[in-house]
Formats: structure tokens, sequence, C-alpha cells
């Protein structure tokens, strides 16, 4: 009886726990919104975008993003199949992908400065193309760090359920955080 | 069994963030991730600002009355900022900015949220404590943080920032135009930027606590008001704080990376400044996007603190609780759209502030449908006036003196002429920071023995009630006045010009109101501090209130309920009904044990209940008939 409580409880407590996950996404997500509106609010009244064309690194870093979501995803199936070594090569290579889009999209800034387009600018639309880049960067760190938990999960053997728990955690972030990059990279193509 | 019950709640607890652990100081009174400490930690760190803020605010208002006159005194104190016993200009700017963040940020959004969310939403809810207990204790941490950062701005030598609770740029962004845009300025932001990543946690730990972790039966047309008004304000934050943050990252790049966000075509003093572009209206969006929903964040636990409170004192149901549930979601959902009323005169579009007015004026329907709905509570109860009552009667007779200046205000063409005049001031000040804080008061009042176990005194309670509640008028509703007269906010000395000397009258006496009000506020504080060790020991259920916490043992357990949580039956305001044994029935009653006082639209259309209280109906109708006979 206190048993099938305790189970009952815990169990509630890790549905609580991932909602939290959810409401985050969502707060991340209404920042983001504030800057995106401030580009259009921006360039509406000015009548001009950021008028660059973005850099190829972009869409390098865009696909390298795509590919480690698929690979946290494999290693979500990986656990649920019970193949732990699968998930553990499939965390690590989740954190490699994400390590070098963060790398990438260093080397995209450094491109566009030497364009000219830098931080430093008159136009704040291209200045702000730092910021919702800089800010998911940051995110990726954050969810680089989910990944690493949910590997040490692993590691450590922790009950399955645990071991899900965090599992389900980083993949909700991860893919969270793919997904607004897509949405930034297109904002950013579509109103140049 | 108590032992053995207590170490089963406990391991109910332990997860990913601790494990089986003793208590030690610091993790009981300090680090504590129990909701009934960390609410404890909310509010006395929200009543320490609050003192402060007020502090400033008897200092500033000492300004307003007297501006010729010195009191050396002062310059003990402030040191440079007051030399020969005047607040200097700069200074008083800083005292204004810094009072009106306080209030509004730290008491009346985490010191009311905090507090009574923390401490009501598992109680109410039947839960043993947070989805997340250690982002609740984050949360309070980051919101501690937040006031030292905030308070450390007036050790510096530039003193605090000086832009006033709204930090407009231009002013806010240039780091030398006035000396609280410098490191104060900085400290603001970064003391923002945790109090809103405090919010956030706590808000979000609020939300999915409601959602996913209410006992057996309390599903959300069974819960009190006050879970539903902390539920949709955590939402409110959740969807509007992180819009300001997107603001305050842009500031800051603005003042210390050299971007253009929000400035053009600046020249300071001979020099022109070299940033072009931006423009400091978006600042004003960004900001008000948050500032209006920011209001409702901090007037919406107030009214659910007071819907709970009137009916407990009144022995009625409250009335209306589907129309105040729906009013709250309406006002969620409305708050999001009417930001642009505060920004009127910024050149918008008419057309645009016309649906600005329109979407304003709409959103007084749903403030108006709760004040009804307290007053029809109150309409021939049974009235026990606890002091947490009167505080909340108070919150009632400011919402609607305040909200009323609030429909002048939404009217666009009577802006133009009332914005940024002391209308506004008396405005906000009466529905917000009187309102606000009489319905925290009467939430404190309330809960105080749940929280502490024991009772404050009564007779303090009431000489605070009457004299706040005269003072708060007395300072605050002769500002309408200089307001119509076009008196403008924040100006430092009103000898400086002709046309406001003649209230200057009024101003000695407002200033003598507040600090007759703030004297008052020493009754509270003694009662309170001193209640604490010394008040008379709560019993288990003090006001005969039907919700889940009065089930709780009075002293604080880890896990609230030793043993099972108990299940709850019925909506949370079964009081005075016909036919029943007490005037109240709390929650955890099943209707199985009240026969006698069971009406039809209580089984909310279940047949087999419903066939059996007939079956019981019959049965005692022909008891009775046999006894006649
Ligand atoms: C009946 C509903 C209300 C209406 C129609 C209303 C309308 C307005 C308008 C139009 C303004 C802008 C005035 C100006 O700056 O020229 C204003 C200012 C303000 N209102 Fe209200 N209001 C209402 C209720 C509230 C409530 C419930 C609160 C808070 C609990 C509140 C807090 C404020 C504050 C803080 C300001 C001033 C902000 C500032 O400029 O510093 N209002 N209100
Ligand atoms: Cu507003």
């Amino acid at each position: 009886m206190v048993h099938s409580i305790k189970q009952q409880e815990t169990g509630l407590d890790y549905r609580a726990k991932k909602f939290v996950m959810w409401l985050f996404v969502v707060s991340s997500t209404i920042m983001f919104g504030g800057w995106t509106s401030y580009y259009i609010v921006f360039s509406a009244s000015k009548g001009k975008g950021h008028g660059l064309v973005l850099p190829e690194l972009f869409i390098y870093s865009t696909a390298v993003l795509v590919l480690s979501s698929i690979s946290l995803f494999l290693a979500s199936r990986a656990l649920k199949n019970q193949q732990f070594n699968a998930q553990k090569t499939f965390l690590c290579l989740t954190m490699v992908l994400g390590i070098v889009f963060g790398y990438l999209q260093v080397d995209a800034w450094s491109t566009m400065v030497k364009t000219g387009a830098v931080l430093m600018n008159n136009n704040a639309a291209i200045s702000l193309i730092y910021i919702v880049s800089g800010f998911h960067i940051l995110h990726i760190f954050a969810g680089i760090c989910l990944v690493f938990n949910a590997l040490m999960g692993a590691y450590k053997e922790l009950p399955m359920e645990k071991r899900t728990y965090r599992m389900e955690i980083a993949s909700i972030f991860w893919h969270f955080i793919d997904i607004l990059w897509i949405y930034l990279y297109v904002f950013l193509l579509l109103n140049s | 069994m108590s032992t053995i019950s207590l170490h089963d709640t406990h391991n109910h607890d332990s997860h990913d963030d601790h494990g089986h652990h003793k208590e030690t100081f610091l993790s009981k009174y300090v680090f504590s991730m129990d909701h009934k400490m960390i609410a404890k930690q909310f509010l006395i760190t929200g009543i320490i600002m609050a003192v402060i803020a007020m502090g400033l605010s008897i200092l500033f208002r000492i300004q307003l009355a007297w501006p010729d006159k010195s009191f050396p005194i002062l310059e003990t104190f402030l040191g440079e900022w007051a030399e020969g016993g005047r607040i200097k200009p700069d200074f008083y700017l800083a005292l204004v900015t810094i009072h009106g963040t306080i209030m509004v940020f730290f008491v009346l959004t985490a010191g009311l949220s905090g507090t009574f969310s923390n401490l009501l939403i598992p109680l109410q809810i039947g839960a043993r404590d947070m989805a997340s207990p250690f982002l609740n204790m984050l949360s309070y941490w980051f919101f501690f943080s937040a006031c030292v950062i905030m308070m450390s701005s007036f050790f510096i030598q530039t003193g605090p920032a000086s832009a006033g609770w709204t930090i407009y740029p231009p002013l806010s962004a240039l780091p030398t135009a006035i000396k609280g845009s410098g490191l104060g300025m900085t400290l603001w932001l970064i003391s923002m930027v945790l109090f809103v990543a405090s919010s956030l946690m706590g808000g979000i730990n609020y939300v999915s606590t409601v959602l996913n972790m209410r006992t057996k039966g309390m599903d959300l047309w069974k819960m009190p008001l006050t879970i539903w008004a902390f539920f949709l304000t955590a939402i409110l934050g959740i969807l509007s704080f992180p819009v300001l943050v997107a603001g305050v990252v842009l500031l800051v790049f603005d003042r210390s990376f050299g971007t253009s966000f929000y400035l053009s075509d600046i020249v300071m003093g001979t020099q022109v400044l070299p940033n072009e572009g931006g423009s400091p209206i978006l600042w004003q969006h960004l900001f008000w996007f948050l500032g209006h929903p920011e209001v409702y964040i901090v007037i919406m636990p107030a009214l659910g603190i007071s819907s709970e409170v009137i009916s407990v004192n009144s022995r009625k149901p409250i009335f209306g609780y589907h129309a105040m549930i729906y009013s709250l979601i309406g006002i969620t959902i409305l708050s999001f759209i009417v930001w642009g009323h505060h920004m009127f005169v910024t050149g918008m579009n008419p057309l645009l502030g016309g649906v600005f007015m329109i979407t304003t004026l709409i959103i007084a329907v749903p403030s108006a449908v709760k004040t009804f709905n307290y007053l029809a509570t109150l309409w021939r109860g049974n009235i026990k006036f606890t002091p947490a009552m009167l505080f909340a009667i108070g919150l009632v007779s400011f919402f609607i003196s305040g909200g009323l200046t609030g429909l002048f205000l939404g009217n666009a063409s009577l802006d133009i002429n009332l914005h940024d005049t002391y209308f506004v001031v008396a405005h906000f000040h009466l529905v917000m920071g009187s309102a606000a804080i009489f319905g925290m008061l009467a939430g404190v009042y309330h809960w105080y023995p749940k929280m502490f176990g024991r009772m404050m005194s009564n007779k303090l309670g009431y000489l605070h009630f009457w004299l706040t509640f005269i003072c708060a008028y007395l300072v605050f509703f002769p500002l309408h006045f200089l307001g119509l007269d076009g008196v403008p906010r924040r100006y430092y000395a009103f000898t400086e010009f002709e046309f406001m000397q003649k209230w200057l009258t009024v101003n000695v006496f407002v200033t003598w109101a507040a600090i007759i009000g703030g004297l008052a506020q020493v009754a509270f504080l003694w009662n309170f501090f001193y209640s604490i060790f010394k008040g008379k020991k709560a019993p288990q259920n003090p006001w005969g209130a039907n919700t889940l916490e009065w089930t709780a043992p009075v002293e604080h357990i880890h896990g609230n309920w030793p043993g099972e949580i108990p299940t709850v039956y019925r909506w949370p305001y079964d009081y005075s009904k016909p036919g029943a044994e007490q005037d109240f029935i709390p929650q955890t009653i099943p209707f199985s044990e009240t026969m006698s006082s069971n009406m039809p639209h209580d089984f909310e259309g279940n047949a087999e209940a419903e066939r059996i209280q007939k079956e019981w109906e019959d049965q005692r109708d022909a008891d009775e008939k046999t006894k006649l006979d």
C-alpha cells in the first residue's frame, strides 16, 4: 500500500517536473518573440531590415543542429529498447554536434564582422542578429549540460525511471532549441 | 505510527535534487526546500523591503512638503546626498525610482505572490510540496540577491538608478546622462534580471504544481479562488516577464556595447553621439507589454486572497464563483492587449490609440464584475470583522475608487491632459499601492496562524487597519486634484513654478498623513514579530474555514499531512448551508455525511448520488410523518 502511494506520487512528481521544462520553453519562446517583435516594428518603421546576405555558415550550422536532434532522438529510442551502449554513443554524438554548432555560429559571426556587419551598428536590425544568435548559443550551452546530465544518468546506471526522466528533459529542451534556431534563421532570411 | 508516516512522507519527496538527509540549521532555515519555510522567507524579506521603500517615500515627501527648509538630521544620515540638510535633486529622483521599483516588484510581486503562492498552493490543493522544491529554493535566493544588489546601489558614489521605475531610455541608456544612469543603473538592471529569473522559476513551479499535483477530488472547479488567482497570475508572469528581459538585454547592449537599439540623434552637451537609427519608443512597447500585465500580477493575488477572506468572514458562499474565475481569466487575456494606454502621448497613430482605448475600457468590465461580487458576498452576510476581513473590505474600497480613475485615464482624449500628472500617481497608488497592499495584509492576518502556529493580536490589528485606511485616503485622494490642475509628477520643488505653489499647503497635509500612516505600520511590525514568539497558540481552524490548509497539523511537518493527503469532495464555499449542523462544511467532508444539507446541484448530474439522496429524503419524510401520526 505504502509502496503504491509512493510510486504514484513520484510518478506525479516527474510529470510535474517535465511540465516545468515545458513552461520554461514557453517563456524562452516569448523572450525571443520579444526580440523578433522588436525587429518587426523596427524594420516596419524604418523601412529597412538587416539588408545582409547571411553567411553560408548558418546553413551548415543549421544542418548540424538538425543532425544533433536526430541523434538525440535515436538516443531516446535506444533507451526505450534498453540498448544502453547505443544510447550513450548517441548522447555523446549529440553533444559533439552541439559543440560543432556553437563553433560554426561563432565562425559565422567572424565572417559577418569581416564584411563590416558588426554588433556596434547604426542599423539595430544587424545588432539584433548577434543578440538572437548569441542568446541562442547560451541555450545550446544549457542544452549540452542537460544532455550531459542524461549521459551521467546512463553511466551511473540510475533506476530506469530516473534515466528516462533525464532523457526526456534533455529531449524536450534540445528539440526546442533546434526548432527555435530554425525559426530564427528563417525569420532572418525572410526579413532581410 | 506518526514517526513511520513522517519518514514515509519524506521519502515521497526525495528525488533527483535531494536525497534523504537530516535537517540542519542551514537546510531548515536558510537553504530550505520546504514551501512553507520559503513562503516565510519571502514574506519577511518582502516586509523588510516594504519598510525600506516606505522610508524612502517619507524622505521625498519631506522634500515635497518643505522644499526650502533644512533638516540637518538628513545630512547626518545621507551625507552629501542631503548637503545642508536638503535632499538634492539627483537624490530625489533616485528615491522615487527605487521606491517605485521596490514596491512594484519586490514587495507586491515577490513579496505577495512569493509568500502566498508558496504557502497556499500546496496546502490548498493538497500536495506535499511544489513540483520542484529545488527551483523554489533557487527562486527565493535569486530574489534575495536581487534585493541585496538593488540596495547596494545606495552605497556607491553615484547613487542608485534615477530614471523612474520604468527606466525610459535615452535617460537610462546613456551612462553619463545623469549620475543615476551610471553604475546605479547597471546595478538596477542586474538586479532586475535576477528578479525576473526568480519570478519565472517561481511562476513556472506554481503553474506546474496546480496542474499536476492536486489531490484526489480536487478538480479545477473545486479549487479555492485564491488558487485560481495565483495560478493565473503565474501564467501572466510567464508570458510577460520574458519580454522585459528581452528589452533589458537590448538596453544593456546600448549602455555597454555601443549598439543603437533605443538611441538616435543625441547631443550631449556639445558632443554629438554616434548612435543612430534606434527608437526609445520601442523600449516603451517592450516595457509596457510587461508593465501592464505586471499591474495585474500585483492585484490578482490580492483579489484572490480577498475572495477567500471575505467569503469566510461573511459566513457566506462567495457570490458568483464561476463569474469570479471567468473574470480573472478575462483580465489575464485582456491585460496583454491594453499596454498602449500608457503610450497615448508618444505620437501613436490615433486609430491605434482608439483600439487601445477600447480594449482598456473593456478590461474594466471583468474588474467591475469582481467588485460587484464582493459586495454581493458581503450583502446580508453574518460578518465577522476580523482584522483580515477589514483589510479585505479595504481592498474593495480602494479597488473601486482607484479603478474609477482608470476609466478617466483610459480615454485617450482625457489622458492627453492627465498623462504624467499627479492624477496618474493618485490612480495607481489607490488601485495598486493601497488595494494590493491591503490584500497582502489581509492575507498576512488571515494565514498568520497557518504560517507561525500562533495568533496575532486583534486590537493592534484594528489600530493598524483604521490608521492605515484613513491615512491612505488622506495621502492619495488629494493628489487627484493636483493632477487635474496639471501638476506633473516627479518634479523636485513646487516652489520653482508659480502655478504649483498653491499646492504646497496640500503637500504639507499629505506628507503629515504619510508620516502618520508610516508610524501606523509600527503597530503591524510589533504585532507581527512579537506574535511569532509570544502570540497565543493557534487552534487547528481559527476562522472556521473550509479549505484544505486548515486540515493540516498546526505544527509544520515536511510533506504537510501525516499519512495520506486528504481527499476533496466539494467546493470550498459551503458556508451557512441550510440544513447543515455547523455554518461551514470543509472540503474533506463527503456528501454522504451531510445528507440533511445536500442540494440537487451538489451532485452535478450524478444520477446514482441523486437517487441515494432522494431515497434518504423520502425516508426522512416518512419518518417525520410517522412521528406526527
Ligand atoms: C479599471 C481598470 C483600469 C484602467 C482602465 C486603467 C487605466 C490606466 C491608464 C490609462 C493608465 C495610464 C495613465 C498615464 O500614464 O497617462 C494607467 C496607469 C497605471 N495604472 Fe491603471 N488602470 C486600471 C486598473 C489598474 C490596476 C488594477 C492597477 C494595478 C493594480 C493599475 C496600475 C497602474 C499603474 C501602476 C499605472 C502607472 C504606471 C506609470 O506610469 O508609472 N491600474 N492606468
Ligand atoms: Cu496599464
